[in-house]
């Protein structure tokens, strides 16, 4: 191991803050610190440290390494709710969802308060493949906790993956109340929004691509392409002066797109050729589609 | 007129200014552990963390409504401002009234509170005065005027002797406001032997005003969620977008204008 003490532990903590998954690297690091070195080095960091490398070593089934840092923040720690919560966390990766399962009714039962057990049993849910029950149990999360964004994307994440559209796109909503300036939240609420179809919906949608491309400041691909069809879309309105409004934008994004894709072909040289011109092939069909439409 | 400057025996040095910095530093440190000791636990019900939770939705919903679409924000001000929601509920509660008499957690907070900072401030304080008067410990480098005299100069009793001279007292608490950054490089910040923090928060009760009373704050945040409407932020955007990021063959053209073009 080429790191020093000071490189590891500076490593482990901005991963620890970043909450980065990095389970191997943290095993690695993990298993060289904590075996080797002696523990006064680090006061007390090292039980963050523990739990970390405890987590990790769940994460890849490691599971002499997660029982030995079990074990000395046990022998600490000897009460603890947080200690408890880690514990069930094994035998979650054991596959063993019922007893763990209990385990969090028993901690949320003693302190409702506790956002990170309650948290740890939504994903327990998940990872059983009970959507709908994760969903029930994120709901009254939610309930208590309403400004939390993270379940609220979780939250959306799961009707997305039961198609409950109308109810993801209630939960991206929160999220753009909450960072009103995140270009990526609007532009995943207009591609939910999309989907659903509709005139309206798509109304929406090519509203929410504007802005998440305005708030980019062009630079969202994704958003581009979202206006580029959305506004596509709306040149066979009803209304003529909403279609003609499309067209103008619809020309506008087509050009953007294709401009942008020549940029970045003069610069990167391995771009894929095999994709992007399919992908270019739909931009450049609908500018001349119209371009056609507006010189009959 | 530079006075001659007075000569102190070392002694003084060795046995006052000295045993002082060390005294009060020592005791900041037993103030920090006890407090670590006798901290109580403030847990939070599940109930004030809703309602903290809900006004900083409705909050939020005031702000950035204009950002979604009508009808979901239409739909959020029914759900938080109808009889049965939150925030209604939160003007309804009537929350008792806490009075730092009667509520004995207040009370023992307060109690704690006061017995670490301030009393051995001014046991210690009162001890340094009577063990070690009589005489000058020290000056500090800038002059004083006159007024300063009787508070700095407590023990001793000449009228002529410059105010930059000061007594031990006057040293002992130039040091409990002077330790303060030794304490946060030896205990790490947020230490409760930093006195001033202390000081400060009872000079912003703002903090204390509100969770004393969330009802004051649930009637004014339903009152200005009921006045905010809803505006459509974004009517014209897509043309605001394609007029800010113009692609250089809309914005200019290359034909010929036949008006502007000069004639020989």
């Amino acid at each position: 191991m080429e790191m020093s003490y000071d490189e590891a532990i500076k490593q482990l903590r901005e991963w620890r803050n970043a909450s980065m998954r990095k389970s191997t690297e943290i095993v690695e690091i993990g298993e060289y610190l904590l075996k080797k070195s002696s523990m006064s080095l680090f006061n007390d960091e090292v039980w963050l440290i523990f739990e970390q490398v405890y987590v990790a070593a769940l994460d890849i089934s490691r599971f002499d390494l997660a029982d030995f840092c079990m074990k000395k923040l046990k022998g600490n720690f000897p009460d603890s709710v947080r200690i408890i919560k880690l514990e069930a966390m094994q035998l979650e990766a054991c596959g063993e969802y019922d007893e763990a399962l209990k385990i969090y009714n028993e901690l949320i039962e003693r302190d409702p308060t506790n956002a990170g057990v309650r948290k740890r049993k939504v994903a327990l849910l998940k990872s059983k493949g009970d959507n709908t029950g994760a969903i029930k149990e994120l709901c009254s999360y939610l309930h208590d906790f309403m400004v939390d964004h993270e379940a609220w994307y979780e939250l959306s994440e799961l009707y997305i993956k039961e198609m409950d559209y109308a109810k993801a796109a209630f939960c991206f909503e929160e999220l753009i109340l909450c960072n009103t300036f995140n270009h990526l939240y609007h532009q995943r609420y207009a591609e939910i929004r999309y989907t659903m179809g509709g005139q309206e919906n798509i109304e929406i949608a090519r509203k929410h691509f504007s802005q998440a491309v305005k708030l980019s400041s062009n630079t969202n691909m994704r958003a581009l392409n979202g206006l580029l069809y959305t506004s596509y879309t709306m040149t066979s309105a009803k209304s003529s002066s909403k279609s003609g409004n499309s067209r103008s934008h619809a020309t506008w994004a087509a050009k953007m797109i294709l401009k942008k894709y020549e940029d970045a072909d003069v610069k990167c040289m391995t771009v894929r050729r095999k994709e992007t011109p399919e992908f270019l092939a739909s931009a450049t069909l609908m500018l001349k589609h119209l371009g056609t439409e507006s010189n009959p | 007129m530079s006075e001659p400057e007075l000569l102190l025996d070392s002694n003084i040095r060795t046995w006052v200014v000295l045993p002082i910095v060390f005294i009060t530093f020592v005791f900041g440190i037993i103030r920090h552990y006890l407090s670590l000791l006798m901290a109580s636990e403030n847990s939070i019900t599940l109930d004030s963390l809703r309602d903290g939770q809900a006004l900083m939705r409705s909050r939020y919903l005031r702000e950035n409504g204009k950002y979604i679409p009508r009808q979901a924000f239409l739909a959020r001000k029914e759900f938080l401002l109808r009889k049965e929601g939150v925030i209604t509920q939160g003007k309804e509660k009537v929350a008792p009234p806490r009075n730092p008499m009667t509520d004995p957690s207040m009370m023992t907070d307060m109690l704690k509170g006061n017995l670490l900072n301030v009393l051995p401030m001014i046991i210690i304080g009162g001890w340094i005065q009577w063990a070690f008067s009589g005489f000058v410990t020290t000056k500090v480098p800038f002059p004083l005027t006159i007024r300063f005299k009787p508070m700095l100069q407590r023990g001793i009793e000449l009228e002529a002797l410059d105010v930059s001279w000061v007594s031990s007292a006057s040293w002992y608490f130039l040091n409990v406001f002077g330790l303060r950054s030794m304490y946060s490089l030896i205990l790490g910040e947020n230490n409760a032997a930093d006195q001033t923090k202390m000081m400060q928060d009872q000079m912003s009760g703002a903090a204390m005003a509100m969770q004393n009373d969330p009802q004051k704050a649930f009637k004014a945040e339903w009152e200005a969620l009921q006045i905010t409407k809803h505006q459509d932020s974004m009517k014209y955007i897509e043309d605001i977008v394609v007029a800010m990021h113009a692609l250089p063959e809309d914005k200019f053209t290359t034909e010929k204008i036949p008006s502007i073009q000069a004639s020989p």
